[in-house]
């Protein structure tokens, strides 16, 4: 979290991580579409050219004044392909939530598996307080008729009371709730450490 | 939705904050920098990407999608530093271009300072400007710290779940508007 009393602007930071392929991009995208420009930044994309992230995307929010500070919440993706873990790592850092995007086609429970495990040593790695951030897990491409169900997933994450959410993140459905989730845990935390 | 601050009973006990003093300062810096180099263009993030200032021609950027950029640059260096082992404090990426030279660097642990010159500004002269604007700007921004007694602390003067449905409504009408 950071503020900035002179602009009277609080801005939090979440990033969405996941294996390669599971709609972290996508979930920006619907954002982006969904939001009133005049709300929203450009989305920032820097790609590969086979069109694959390749350090980040960036969107940034701006909500209505609460308590006489402007929140502005800014999301990053990191690059799903496993040859990115310096760039991942670069881009969690300093982050307020994670929005971790699971993949449910059954063939990628092993990436799932390997990428939550890794987003968690790069968590630890920057010490206690990251080790406890808010986490908000995704279960994305419900709509696949190879679609793993949610409590076996849940189960190979080893989730320990984390918020959960299936989604279609293609057709947005699932997108804003989750983020709602997210911002909320953030906020939660936020406030727990201010008490 | 515009609720007020009721109450300052609360210190920030995480993340970073940037106080009226330390804008002040930061502008003054950054004019100094301008005017001294002199510059095109200099900008100031913190390392999230978050805008905290721009001095100069930048009418035509687009300074929330260069914040997160130049933060991003400036991680990938020192990422790149560490893994060559040749991380040092204050280090300066720069840029040369056929008109414009771009420097980027830290400026303390919290911030990143991007300086844009004309080609026929000679190179040492602005990268010495650049690292000690860089090094007086990470100095502010973490010297205060020290005073941070007397300055304004952050509470939301709402209970938990207020603040969290505050929240929820606002995202509401953000995505409720299109």
């Amino acid at each position: 979290m950071r503020i900035n009393w002179q602009l009277r602007i609080l801005n939090l930071k979440i990033v969405y991580y996941g294996p390669a392929l599971s709609g972290k991009t996508t979930n920006l995208e619907q954002i982006y579409k969904s939001v009133d420009p005049q709300r929203r930044s450009d989305l920032v994309s820097l790609k590969t050219n086979e069109d694959r992230t390749l350090y980040f995307d960036f969107l940034q929010l701006e909500l209505g004044k609460i308590s006489g500070l402007t929140p502005q919440i800014q999301l990053y993706t990191v690059p799903g392909q496993a040859y990115y873990e310096a760039s991942r790592r670069i881009v969690l850092r300093g982050a307020d939530g994670v929005v971790f995007v699971a993949d449910s086609d059954v063939r990628q429970m092993r990436a799932n598996v390997e990428s939550w495990q890794s987003m968690h040593q790069h968590l630890a790695s920057f010490g206690p307080s990251q080790a406890a951030l808010p986490i908000v897990v995704q279960f994305n491409k419900r709509d696949l008729r190879s679609a793993m169900p949610v409590p076996i997933m849940s189960q190979l994450l080893k989730l320990n009371g984390h918020p959960c959410f299936e989604a279609v993140a293609i057709s947005g459905q699932g997108v804003l709730p989750t983020l709602k989730a997210i911002t909320k845990s953030v906020v939660s935390q936020i406030q727990r450490e201010l008490a | 939705m515009d609720t007020h601050l009721n109450q300052e009973t609360y210190r920030l006990r995480c993340g970073v904050a940037v106080y009226a003093e330390q804008h002040k300062a930061f502008e003054q810096l950054l004019t100094e920098a301008l005017t001294q180099i002199p510059a095109n263009f200099v900008f100031l993030a913190d390392v999230a990407g978050q805008v905290i200032l721009a001095k100069g021609e930048h009418k035509a950027v687009n300074l929330v999608m260069l914040g997160s950029l130049v933060a991003g640059d400036l991680a990938a260096s020192q990422e790149i530093a560490r893994l060559t082992s040749q991380f040092q404090d204050y280090q300066i990426v720069l840029r040369e271009g056929a008109n414009v030279n771009t420097f980027i660097t830290e400026a303390g642990q919290y911030l990143v300072l991007l300086v844009q010159v004309d080609h026929d500004i000679p190179l040492g002269w602005a990268r010495m400007i650049v690292k000690q604007v860089g090094q007086r700007l990470g100095q502010v921004m973490e010297g205060t710290e020290t005073a941070v007694g007397q300055q304004p602390t952050l509470t939301f003067g709402h209970s938990d779940s207020n603040l969290s449905e505050l929240f929820d409504e606002a995202l509401d009408d953000l995505w409720g508007e299109t």
